[in-house]
């Protein structure tokens, strides 16, 4: 029945139809809503497929339970996105090819099912690792006036998402079931968490010694200066001290505005006593 | 002055639009966007350091989804006013501290209006408009984001300056140092923030490698930054082989724990 638009889909150019899905990816929050995050970006990633599967005005019915299936509750890392609706329009595809064998429920439990994982490991690698590495270069060279900070750290994060949206909507498209039994059966996942974190937990103990030098001007006498003591046993302790107490405000909950107004009013009475000093 | 709050309204637009169709190339932090504004307003060297500020004290603000906050917005304004008032560049995070507040009232607006878009979205499809429930998302929906970031910019900016300099003006010179110190205690907030996404018991030790090497070393955070990269390949392959890990799914599970215990020792 639906023959037509299934060979127009077909023989529609591959890069194409990945570019699609890239952008698909990359439009991932151009309306996130509360209600169901990121549904219309899916839809809007798959919605030229879901137009050359149904051409005919007879198939309007199919068309329109696709594009309500592809407005369901949806939220993902944008550059992973490019996978899961390269994925989902290969699945439409078999869907269209065998309406009475393939079960489209399948296709919305596939997206449920790689939601979380895929969140999880695309929100570690791209805001917990590449940003923080791409930031903290950027930022060393901007401290010197470089404005070679910037230009590097946007060339890092751009390296880094093009190809991995890219290939990821042509793998997705390509041969997304084969990666989906590998995504959920094997602990590839832990593994790429684990290299994240290793990179990611080194840099931040980096910035936290090298980025912000706040020293103590607290003296008793000539002969006791307490930074110089300090120095001697471990530099840059004050900051990692102020990053513990920090720590211990983060896990207790504290909201982030009552951290940075009252940051300014320790600031101000520690700077008036002479207690810490930039 | 109209123009420049217009420009500078503009690089607004362009912070929101990276994440919302570029999928987040971290071109919306304030290490960016304040170069750029820098870039327009004629003073390359404040804009930098502004933006190595604002994005140190902000690096670990993550906005995932809908939860957490960001300064973006807040330190472009910030930067803007620092460079047309010629003030102290921690001035930046005590401007973009309130017009952080006011974006954030100001988004919980917009997101009542994106909501409203997405069920015209739902009945454009019932009606079997497709053509105009593609259109809602991809020209609505950033044109709301766009909106509600350029409105503020721009009057902040147009406005701010007089008002900055009067405050700067009138208030103590021990204030003004003790917010610059204030400013600088918040980036331990943020680094704070980032680690607790990260750390647990087990891979704490990391976060005390890369401290411990920079402390005692003295190396710029870039060589901290490849050196992290060689070590976590290093230990990567160390503690799960080389080869088709890939493909060695189930098999393989109890050979890495063992592995991994061996790492802990």
């Amino acid at each position: 029945m639906s023959k037509k638009g299934l060979e127009a889909q077909r023989n529609y150019p591959l890069n194409k139809k990945v570019k699609e899905f890239f952008w698909g990816g990359w439009c991932m929050q151009s309306l996130w809503n509360y209600e169901r995050q990121m549904n219309t970006a899916y839809m809007w990633g798959i919605s030229k497929t879901l137009d050359r599967l149904y051409p005919e005005p007879e198939e309007d019915e199919k068309k329109k339970e696709a594009y309500r299936r592809s407005l369901e509750f949806f939220n993902i890392t944008p550059q992973f996105g490019a996978f899961v609706l390269g994925l989902g329009a290969a699945m439409e595809e078999e869907y269209a090819e065998n309406p009475d064998t393939f079960d489209p429920k399948m296709i919305n439990s596939v997206k449920v099912a790689l939601m979380g994982p895929l969140s999880g490991v695309g929100d570690s690698l791209f805001q917990g690792t590449i940003r923080v590495i791409a930031m903290s270069i950027g930022i060393s060279l901007a401290q010197q006036g470089s404005i070679l900070g910037p230009i590097l750290a946007m060339l890092i994060s751009f390296g880094v998402s093009f190809p991995i949206t890219w290939f990821g909507a042509k793998i997705g498209y390509l041969k997304g079931q084969e990666y989906l039994a590998k995504i959920s059966n094997s602990n590839l996942m832990d593994k790429i968490m684990f290299g994240c974190s290793v990179a990611g937990l080194m840099v931040i103990g980096g910035m936290v010694a090298c980025l912000v030098p706040i020293t103590t001007p607290l003296a008793f006498g000539e002969s006791l200066q307490v930074q110089a003591i300090l120095d001697s046993i471990l530099p840059q302790a004050i900051p990692l001290a102020l990053t513990g107490i920090m720590f211990f405000l983060v896990k207790k909950g504290v909201k982030p505005m009552y951290v940075i107004l009252g940051c300014f009013a320790v600031g101000v009475v520690l700077n008036y006593f002479g207690i810490l000093a930039v | 002055m109209l123009f420049q709050s217009i420009i500078i309204g503009l690089v607004a637009v362009f912070m929101v639009l990276d994440s919302r169709m570029l999928g987040r190339l971290n071109f919306e932090r304030p290490l960016i966007t304040c170069t750029i504004v820098g870039i327009l307003l004629g003073d390359v060297k404040t804009g930098l350091l502004v933006g190595a500020q604002m994005e140190m004290v902000t690096l670990g603000m993550m906005s995932i989804g809908a939860s957490g906050i960001d300064m973006n917005l807040g330190a472009i304004v910030g930067c803007a006013l620092v460079i047309t008032t010629g003030s102290d560049i921690e001035t930046a995070l005590a401007i973009a501290t309130p017009m952080t507040l006011l974006d954030q009232l100001l988004t919980t607006v917009a997101d009542v209006i994106r909501l409203q878009l997405t069920h015209m979205i739902d009945t454009y499809v019932e009606k079997g408009e497709y053509k105009k429930a593609q259109r809602v998302h991809i020209v609505y929906g950033p044109l709301v984001y766009s909106v509600f970031k350029f409105v503020p910019v721009f009057f902040a900016v147009y406005f701010g300056r007089g008002l900055i300099e009067s405050i700067i003006n009138t208030v103590p010179a021990f204030v003004i140092n003790g917010v610059g110190l204030g400013a600088n205690l918040i980036s331990f907030f943020g680094f704070a923030m980032l680690l607790s996404t990260m750390i647990n018991k087990k891979n704490a030790i990391y976060f005390f490698l890369g401290f411990v090497i920079a402390a005692y070393s003295g190396f710029s955070l870039t060589a901290i930054a490849v050196i992290s990269i060689v070590i976590a390949v290093l230990l990567y392959t160390l503690k799960y082989g080389d080869g088709n890990q890939l493909a060695v799914a189930g098999a393989g599970a109890e050979e890495y724990d063992e592995l991994e215990d061996d790492l802990d020792d």
